[in-house]
């Protein structure tokens, strides 16, 4: 091949490059977009996220859509693979703000992708509603177009806290190891300010790598100061990862509570039998008690996960709280009247209703401060609510006996 | 060299438009009157500056910085902590990125520029993932004193059509950087560079202070690297050690470099356009729909970095001076060409 012929290719591909986009959607479709890692380091939580949006489709679509004035807009959402890349997902909600001309977005997971993400939607002055981003930090720039429908980082671990005040006889020491991401970090530093206004003293603060997967040194140090609780503030893998050290070294506290991971099935199946008496802080549990103004009741939901994703057992808080993003701007655009992004806006700020997730109602700053985080425990291979008392569905085991006595 | 010059004039014939938003929105360019294609021509600037500035360290000296994102990084943290923490403006801020950044390129490469060959390469991305981790973990009064695992936030750059003005603050960065390795090849400096990588001892024998060459050519790539990252960080709103510190950007600007060819001035800006290109194509991100067979969609993005590896092997094995020096020279694909380069590329 000639250069010449090389060159008129390659002038040929930035023609067609140059014709490709822009193809208009029916009028009467409601587009939203959503980039999510698919593949990458955060795929399994990502994929709980698709699927928590894919529900809310499924029943929306089934209903015609979503009612604006009286007339049904059915809804589409693109997604994109971030390939879990925070600077790709920028990159990705860009293009589906400008070439799928999505009205309203739904976010990534993660707080590095959410908070990327949330600078893009402030830009372009498009709502976006996540359920995967915790961290404070995003909330506290004054961005007017990003609204989180969970709890913020800093109640992930503090319901286990008020849970063993009231635990007798009381635990007062806390051995902390944290990830080294910003989610995780916001976590542990709340649990340092926290545990003190509830007579209990953090002996221990130990940060490792995010991602890390051999924590035995961790442990290590947790067995040598003897506190009551150990807390993991980080992710499945991790958490996995200290459990079997704990085990290994015969670390014997009264309680084990981590903020993510002991919720989603995977840690019940990698664990088997040590995963009994693990506490963790959950947005949502299976089990919880909430009377829904609209979409399905708790007991439904779980039947439609199940019916949707077969084999795949109850759904996680990651799954709900997706969900429910997508239930807050169905309410917020109804509420609106209109497919107008600033009014959509003005809606999700005046949002106030409570869906099988708990109560969605938003602060000046976006973020979802009104719902209550719960403690959850595997009992028997099994997850039960054990605090707050009024959504509880189980008692407590306490203390959690030695690693011999099991 | 016709080629590549008219590659450049059809270049900016394309960017014409951008002259101004409403002008190409009224002349109805669609490649070029929205928010994506900022985007994505911000970045591929942002790469033509580190690729060309790595070229002056790897390329021209023939130091295999393998380190290069640490002055991407500091850049972007300098200007984020003056903008975030001191309350600068963004353009008084921006010029100290590229002087921090070359100050510790300085301070490092004395030291790990008496290193050669793997020795150099294996300290300097140890110096790329080293920094990284400091940026993120040092605490100062028990309060993480770079914004830590949070990251930065800086305010939102308050301008119109602030995309337009992002996209061509990184095209002059990128100017600039391609300015700068015209005259480093064409100056006495230059000559003295390429004679250290030519062979070292001649080059001192001849009385070239090698120490005080390779550490300029060493700081002048981190400020021009420096200088992306101070941009990126206003540009992009929020920087953490995820998205400044990236490995692969590491390995991205020296495949760019390699694959443009190495040592000339156009080289890695037309390897950092191609493979730019190539990257957000099989990231899904062009505004053009494709299948490629028996590859799922989902599993493309992997694809992406398995072509990225073989590319990388090809281009090393095959076209060693790039792709500058294959279509622009009298070259041909031939046996005698491959032959030449495999020549070259074995020990």
């Amino acid at each position: 091949m000639t250069v010449r012929k090389l060159a008129l290719l390659a002038a040929a591909a930035v023609a067609a490059v140059a014709c490709g986009g822009g193809t208009s959607t029916g009028q009467t479709t409601i587009t939203l977009g959503a980039p999510l890692g698919l593949t990458g380091s955060l795929t399994k939580e990502s994929t709980l996220t698709q699927q928590g949006y894919n529900l809310w489709l499924d029943w929306i679509n089934a209903r015609g859509g979503i009612v604006v004035n009286g007339v049904k807009h059915p809804v589409v959402i693109k997604y994109y693979d971030d390939t879990s890349n925070a600077n790709q997902s920028a990159v990705l909600m860009q293009k589906l703000i400008t070439e799928d001309k999505a009205q309203f977005l739904l976010g990534p997971y993660g707080s590095a992708a959410t908070a990327t993400d949330a600078a893009i939607a402030e830009q372009n002055q498009i709502p976006m509603v996540e359920a995967n981003g915790a961290a404070q930090s995003i909330f506290n720039q004054g961005y007017k177009y990003t609204f989180g429908v969970l709890s913020p980082a800093n109640k992930y671990l503090e319901g286990v806290i008020d849970m063993a005040a009231t635990l007798s006889p009381k635990p007062t020491t806390i051995a902390m190891l944290s990830a080294d991401d910003n989610f995780s970090i916001e976590v542990a530093d709340a649990i340092n300010s926290y545990a003190p206004t509830k007579g209990m003293r953090v002996v221990l603060y130990k940060k490792y790598k995010n991602g890390a997967t051999n924590l035995s040194a961790e442990v290590q140090a947790a067995k040598a100061v003897n506190a009551d609780i150990v807390l993991n503030s980080g992710h499945l893998q991790e958490a996995i990862a200290i459990n079997k050290a704990a085990k290994e070294q015969k670390l014997n506290a009264k309680i084990f509570a981590y903020s993510v991971g002991p919720s989603t099935p995977d840690f019940i199946a990698a664990l088997g039998n040590d995963a009994n008496y693990v506490y963790d802080g959950s947005q949502w549990t299976p089990q919880v008690k909430y009377t829904p103004a609209f979409y399905l009741t708790v007991s439904d939901y779980v039947a439609a996960y199940k019916a949707k994703y077969p084999g795949l057992g109850d759904p996680d808080y990651h799954v709900a709280e997706s969900t429910a993003a997508c239930l807050a701007l169905q309410r917020a655009i109804e509420n609106a009247g209109s497919l107008d992004p600033k009014k959509v806006r003005d809606a999700l700020a005046a949002l106030d209703v409570t869906v099988f997730f708990g109560q969605i109602k938003f602060d000046s700053r976006g973020i979802n401060i009104y719902k209550p985080m719960v403690v959850e425990q595997i009992q028997a291979g099994v997850h039960h609510t054990v605090f707050p008392a009024d959504v509880a569905d189980a008692q407590a085991k306490y203390p959690t006996p030695a690693w011999d006595q099991r | 060299m016709f080629l590549i010059l008219g590659a450049i004039l059809a270049a900016y014939a394309l960017l014409a438009p951008l002259t101004s938003l409403d002008a190409a929105q009224s002349a109805n360019v669609p490649l070029l009157a929205d928010r994506l294609w900022f985007r994505i021509a911000t970045i591929i600037a942002m790469f033509i500056v580190m690729a060309t500035a790595w070229n002056i360290i790897g390329g021209i000296t023939g130091y295999a910085a393998f380190g290069n994102v640490a002055f991407f990084g500091i850049g972007a943290y300098t200007t984020g902590m003056l903008i975030a923490k001191a309350k600068w403006p963004f353009l008084v801020a921006l010029p100290f990125a590229p002087l921090v950044s070359a100050g510790f390129a300085a301070l490092v490469g004395l030291p790990l520029l008496r290193l050669r060959g793997h020795y150099f390469a294996v300290a300097s991305l140890g110096v790329g993932v080293a920094v990284g981790e400091l940026v993120q973990n040092i605490d100062y009064g028990g309060q993480p004193l770079f914004g830590g695992a949070s990251g930065l936030f800086l305010p939102i750059y308050a301008i119109d059509n602030r995309g337009l003005f992002f996209f061509y603050l990184m095209v002059a960065a990128a100017t600039i950087a391609i300015a700068v390795t015209w005259w480093v090849l064409r100056s006495r400096f230059g000559y003295g560079l390429i004679a250290i990588r030519e062979n070292e001892e001649a080059a001192a024998v001849l009385g070239v202070n090698t120490t005080v060459y390779k550490v300029a050519a060493f700081a002048l790539s981190a400020a021009l690297t420096g200088l992306a990252g101070g941009i990126f960080s206003q540009w992009n709103v929020f920087i953490n050690q995820d998205n400044t510190f990236p490995i692969d950007y590491n390995v991205q600007m020296i495949l760019m470099a390699l694959l443009g060819g190495t040592g000339t001035v156009f080289g890695p800006a037309v390897g950092a356009v191609l493979l730019q290109l190539l990257i957000q194509f099989l990231g899904g991100s062009l505004p053009i729909s494709f299948d490629i067979p028996f590859v799922s969609a989902d599993a493309r993005p992997i694809l992406a970095q398995v072509i990225l590896g073989v590319l990388l092997v090809g281009v090393v094995i095959f076209v060693p001076r790039g792709v500058i020096d294959f279509f622009g020279g009298r070259s041909r694909l031939s046996l005698s060409y491959l032959r030449r380069s495999l020549r070259e590329t074995s020990l």
